[in-house]
């Protein structure tokens, strides 16, 4: 009886041990996965700033502000895949947060700026467009009206003049 | 002169008025294409200049260089600088195919530049775990900026040039927002180090 009792104990804890073994095991590779899955989402995320960002440049805006906070990011980033190859699963995964954080504000900056700089080039479009219609129509009525005066100048001047004779004899 | 060449003069003087009363609208609807688009990678000794690089190198020694990435590609760029060791048999990047080093990358500065603008980063390192046997040197461990990593690199005694050589290189790396991914960009600056003093 005491030796049963005696086996199974043993036999629970070695159960026991096993499973904490592997559950040691499964926990490690989660928090790996876990870094892992959380340093992608960190570079998606720079990179969806930094196209943001480039996009708002295109439509004029000045970007070096954020340029300066993407480098921050792109900082932290390295800093994480970095921790991520060293096998610092948890400083990883800690940098990877940082990182999403302020590659988001970026992302939304930029775009914010965007929007007002296409306004502002709309508005700057459509004053030198007036400014160069109204500008050409005047333009070209002052130079018809001069070309009127100087033509009739001109025939008058032609009308005026009295027809010489000339001889082409040596 | 005749009326019909007068006519020619106003026709002139009219046609250039009008491009310059139209040229603010122009300059925003026509965009000219610039000039050659081009980055840069260099890497500069301690003092920010191209002297005093670290040559002769031993262990437990820290040493410092500056990287340098340079942007003329019209618009802002984002680039990766990744930092790789290697001993004289192992292959550097191919600049004729356009391949980088199959190596894997120690360390890796990511860098947003704007058009025409430049930045120089700090790169440390040293060595530890080092040692050499029968005309063998190997090198263990490799810290960059405060980063260790285990190398674990071995190189013959080159008798021609006296010493054991190793060489630290960088590649530069380039973001391409229509593909969304990132491709070598056919730059490399490497840097030998003969690791004889330590031995």
């Amino acid at each position: 009886m005491l030796k049963r009792v005696l086996r199974a104990s043993v036999s629970f804890l070695l159960v026991l041990a096993l499973a904490g073994l592997f559950s040691h095991s499964f926990f490690i590779v989660r928090g790996v996965d876990e870094a892992s899955s959380s340093v992608g989402e960190a570079d998606v995320a720079v990179r969806q700033a930094f196209n943001a960002t480039l996009d708002a440049e295109r439509a004029g805006a000045n970007v070096s502000g954020l340029i300066l906070r993407l480098n921050e990011a792109g900082g932290i980033l390295a800093e994480a895949e970095i921790a991520l190859g060293n096998g610092n699963s948890s400083e990883a995964a800690s940098k990877a947060g940082q990182c999403i954080g302020i590659a988001q504000s970026v992302k939304s900056d930029a775009d914010v700026l965007k929007a007002s700089a296409l306004d502002e080039a709309q508005t700057v479009f459509w004053a030198s467009l007036t400014f160069s219609v109204v500008s050409i129509t005047a333009f070209a009525v002052v130079l018809m009206l001069v070309w009127r005066w100087f033509k009739r100048g001109y025939v008058r001047k032609m009308l005026g003049m009295k027809p010489e004779v000339a001889s082409d004899e040596a | 002169m005749k009326l019909e060449d007068y006519k020619i003069v106003f026709a002139a003087v009219g046609l250039i008025g009008v491009l310059i009363l139209a040229s603010p609208t122009l300059g925003l609807v026509l965009h000219l294409p610039g000039g050659e688009k081009f980055s840069a990678l260099w890497v500069l000794g301690p003092g920010h200049m191209a002297e005093d690089y670290p040559f002769n190198v031993t262990a437990g020694v820290s040493y410092l260089v500056y990287v340098g990435v340079g942007n003329h590609m019209g618009s802002s760029t984002y680039y990766v600088v990744y930092v790789k060791f290697r001993n004289e048999t192992e292959p550097l990047p191919n600049v004729t195919t356009g391949a980088p080093s199959v190596l894997a990358p120690l360390y890796e500065y990511r860098m947003f530049l704007e058009d025409n603008s430049s930045s120089e980063v700090p790169l440390t390192f040293s060595f530890s775990n080092v040692s050499s046997v029968g005309g063998q040197s190997t090198v263990g461990n490799l810290a960059i900026n405060g980063v260790p990593f285990g190398v674990d690199k071995s190189v013959s005694w080159d008798a021609e040039n006296s010493g054991y050589f190793y060489q630290l290189f960088m590649e530069l790396w380039i973001y391409d927002p229509a593909s969304d991914g990132f491709s070598f960009h056919n730059r490399f600056v490497s840097r030998w180090l003969n690791m004889t003093a330590s031995v």
